[in-house]
């Protein structure tokens, strides 16, 4: 589709920083868009979390921006601005009123070349109580919010990067020192380890000579790091009980699959999506509408840039067991194994991830990231087109096949269990 | 020439801004507002139908969300799982949700497929089946999501937080969801009433936004509610509030939390033209943003808590103001007491930066408001649910403007009353209630998960 075509514009500074520039004029906004290429992956066991929380200290100043006026800034100009970590991948943003873009090359330079002088013991034991804070309001305190971090600390190789949540281990966090800061800083957050993408409204020229001005001399201290693991291993069937404070009892089931863009990662995408993304969609009409076995159902494959996994998790309704859902559950895969399922269901699919393709382009902000995306993964910001036929190509026969490859006998079954049964 | 990074870069000269122009139009009480955004070929649809849960009849709460769930569980020709397909099948979308005072429908679909995603839509509302299997496998869905409430701290704090601000009578006093003893009782015919009585109302709003002309829109709206009647609509009955509080605290034990949700405030008048922007701009300074004084206080300075904020929130016939927040349980009693002192410290008024930071915020972010269409319709719909008229949209950055330090220190002296709130804790007793001696409140009172207290013998 020629609207997925982006124009876009990529080079490099001398000190390896990547910018890939996109002009677009349909509202005066420009959005910033910072991926450093490290994640909670670069982390290794018993030092979990440094990666997210570095991410929170790059919010709290730099040598020329006090404590809270990267976030006061950007407020006062009318923008609106975070980061996330990843396994992959650490990003900052901002997307601004077109007019302050040059606010915004201001801070994320300062920040990019002279965090450290500004670090103080101070800042650090703050945001280590709020990252702790965090973990406890999205994790601890959540029904069922343990259960991601037991899959992977299960579905992955003991020693492999994606074992462990990005947002860390409460002790991980709570052991780290200024020094584990500074080293962290000094090995990735360089230029060199980073890409940039601004997008939206803006003149070619002046951009690029106000890139240079505020990137431009940023000393680069270290090459690119590249890990280095197995992408596909084997796992024996592991069954895991949890209890906690629930009311329902909850299912999940994972399996190792693949990397992200791989041929099979799209298939297992639409996998997915033909086992739960609908209501008429097999796994949640037979076990959520027709026989009310379960409250929902969700499916999915995830993937990154060393490994995947797919995952099935189903809420018991009251008085139903784990086990009735698990067996109707493997009566449908089989199925899905056995038959391949119908056009007509694959091109619902595809007819609602294109349309989400095209939605997916309005916001500036999210269109920066999406360019940024595509390069970290693909090394190419305009593959909107190539993802979308990805999806395109994929046939009946490859997901009955992928769910023969992957969905076999030997996965993690995880049971979160309410307290008070026996 | 070198730069010199100690100096903040800054501009001068403000953007070209023109706010989307809104237009409008009526076809047999129905109203519609449309704007036209031709950039990408995507539309989407809103309709709005008062009422909403307020219209619960006693004994049956939860009627109204229930019956709202109902809508796409089949109509017209085809059944729950067939009508569903066709949506997907035009890679469209349809949405419904109910509040306190309307149900809500959309779509969204992309441009070459809009009449037949507008048809089903139609047929949504024109011929729902509302058939029993449908009903009774809804009905458990609900009984089932709210046995799941039960884990959700988050919920419980808001519903106990609206029973005892609106005095447990009031139809905004329950959540909006229901009761399960309640829900247990609604049969088909219910929920066939309603639909009749109530659902199908002449003051019909319909919202749009995205890749459409006026002409194209008004051919559409012709076609498919060309022959709209609607019901004289049964006018929303009126309540008396009180909007008087004695200041208490309300705790809700949850065994074994490592966190205390906590909703700190009260009830406050309705959205006022007078003073709707003042209040905006005291809250943006207090707690509106991250940058704002709450949120600076209780996270970056103290570590409490990954983020707290306060509100000024609107419905039909009253205001509230809250501050909620999710706290480390071993500081519950150091947070209560650093957002009293940050509600008693605003009624001292704020300063010139404030006002001109929390000014230059909002102004600047109006633009933001309109990148995508889902915006541009939320916009629309505030038109309806907010009494607004066009115009406030457009004067939007010259009412913020006007507004002074001595207008904001009124809004804090009228609008901020401590004395005035009641606190609700969510949280494990053994480990919160010991702090609150310090706290020297003169009622601590445990309630269950309603809001309703439990009398010790």
């Amino acid at each position: 589709m020629n609207l997925l075509n982006i124009e876009y514009e990529k080079y490099k500074l001398n000190n390896g920083l990547e910018v890939i520039l996109y002009k677009s004029k349909n509202v005066p906004l420009v959005a910033l868009n910072i991926w450093y290429k490290v994640g909670s992956s670069n982390e290794v066991k018993n030092k979990t979390g440094l990666a997210h929380l570095f991410e929170h200290m790059m919010f709290q100043g730099s040598l020329n921006v006090p404590k809270e006026m990267h976030f006061k800034y950007i407020q006062e100009a009318g923008g609106n601005l975070n980061g996330s970590t990843s396994f992959d991948r650490t990003n900052y943003y901002e997307k601004v009123p077109s007019n302050f873009l040059d606010l915004t090359l201001w801070l994320e330079s300062d920040r990019m070349g002279f965090m450290l002088p500004s670090l103080t013991q101070e800042k650090l034991s703050n945001q280590k109580e709020v990252v702790s804070n965090e973990r406890l309001e999205r994790y601890d305190n959540q029904p069922y919010g343990l259960a991601w971090e037991i899959i992977l600390k299960n579905v992955y190789p003991e020693m492999h990067p994606y074992s462990w949540p990005t947002i860390g281990y409460l002790n991980d966090i709570k052991n780290y020192e200024l020094e584990d800061v500074n080293d962290f800083f000094k090995k990735y957050y360089s230029p060199s380890n980073a890409a940039m993408v601004i997008a939206g409204d803006f003149e070619t020229n002046r951009i690029k000579d106000l890139v240079n001005t505020y990137f431009g001399d940023l000393p680069s201290h270290k090459r690119t790091i590249e890990l280095n693991y197995r992408t596909s291993y084997d796992i024996k069937y592991k069954l895991i009980e949890h209890r906690e404070n629930v009311q329902l009892e909850r299912l999940y089931l994972a399996w190792p699959t693949t990397k992200i863009f791989t041929v099979d990662d799209a298939k297992l995408d639409l996998l997915a999506d033909v086992l739960s993304g609908s209501k008429s969609s097999k796994l949640y009409k037979e076990i959520v509408y027709d026989k009310e076995l379960a409250q929902d159902i969700t499916v999915f494959q995830f993937s990154g840039k060393y490994a995947g996994h797919f995952m099935i998790s189903a809420t018991a309704k009251p008085g139903v067991r784990l086990s009735t859902i698990k067996a109707e559950i493997f009566n449908i895969l089989n199925n899905v194994k056995e038959i391949k399922p119908e056009p007509q269901v694959l091109l619902k699919s595809k007819n609602g991830i294109r349309s989400s393709f095209i939605y997916s382009l309005q916001n500036i902000d999210s269109l920066a990231d999406q360019l940024n995306y595509y390069n970290f993964f693909l090394n190419e910001p305009n593959s909107f087109n190539f993802d979308l036929n990805r999806y395109a190509e994929v046939t009946e026969e490859d997901i009955q096949k992928v769910a023969q490859k992957y969905l076999t006998e030997d996965y993690i079954e995880l049971q979160i269990l309410p307290n008070n049964k026996d | 020439m070198a730069l010199d990074r100690s100096i903040r870069p800054l501009t001068t000269e403000e953007i070209d801004f023109e706010i989307p122009k809104i237009e409008s139009f009526e076809l047999n009480n129905i109203k519609v507002f449309y704007v036209e955004r031709h950039n990408l070929p995507i539309i989407r649809l809103s309709a709005i139908f008062e009422g909403g849960s307020r219209l619960d009849p006693d004994g049956k709460k939860g009627l109204v969300n229930l019956f709202t769930m109902m809508l796409d569980e089949g109509a017209g020709k085809f059944n729950a799982l067939e009508l569903s397909d066709e949506f997907e099948l035009l890679g469209s979308s349809f949405d419904s949700s109910c509040s306190n005072d309307a149900i809500y429908i959309g779509c969204r679909s992309i441009k070459e497929n809009f009449e037949k995603t507008l048809e089903l839509l139609c047929t949504i509302i024109n011929e729902p089946r509302l058939d029993v299997n449908d009903f009774e496998r809804e009905k458990r869905k609900i009984l089932t999501r709210l046995i799941q409430l039960k884990d959700d701290g988050e919920e419980i704090a808001n519903n106990i937080f609206d029973y005892l601000l609106f005095k447990k009578n009031h139809p905004y006093a329950f959540p909006v969801i229901g009761y399960e003893e309640d829900i247990i009782n609604i049969t088909i015919n219910d929920i066939v009433n309603y639909y009749r009585n109530n659902f199908l109302t002449k003051k019909l709003h319909i919202l749009v936004a995205g890749n459409i002309t006026g002409d194209e829109l008004k051919l559409y709206i012709e076609k498919y509610f060309g022959s709209w009647q609607g019901n004289e609509f049964n006018t929303l009955p009126k309540f008396d509030i009180s909007l008087t509080q004695e200041q208490k605290i309300y705790f809700f034990h949850k065994p074994d939390t490592v966190q205390t949700e906590l909703r700190i405030g009260y009830l406050t008048e309705k959205r006022n033209k007078n003073n709707y922007f003042s209040k905006l701009i005291l809250n943006l300074i207090l707690g509106g943003q991250f940058s704002s004084r709450i949120n600076l206080n209780l996270r970056e300075n103290k570590g409490y808590t990954y983020g707290a904020f306060s509100t000024f929130s609107y419905l039909k016939d009253v205001g509230m103001f809250f501050v909620s927040t999710s706290v480390n349980i071993e500081n519950t009693a150091n947070a209560v007491k650093e957002i009293f002192y940050e509600l008693n410290e605003i009624k001292k008024g704020v300063s010139e930066d404030e006002l001109d930071f929390a000014k230059s915020s909002l102004i600047r972010k109006y633009p933001s408001n309109f990148e995508n269409i889902r915006q541009i319709v939320s916009a629309l719909n505030r038109l309806v649910t907010s009494d607004l008229t066009v115009d406030d949209i457009y004067n939007y950055v010259s009412n913020i403007k006007k507004v002074s330090l001595v207008d904001v220190k009124k809004a804090a002296e009228e609008h901020i009353t401590p004395d005035n709130c009641i606190i609700i804790l969510v949280g494990d007793k053994e480990k919160m209630i010991p702090q609150l001696k310090e706290l020297n409140f003169a009622e601590v009172i445990e309630v269950d998960s309603k809001g309703e207290p439990i009398i010790k013998n």
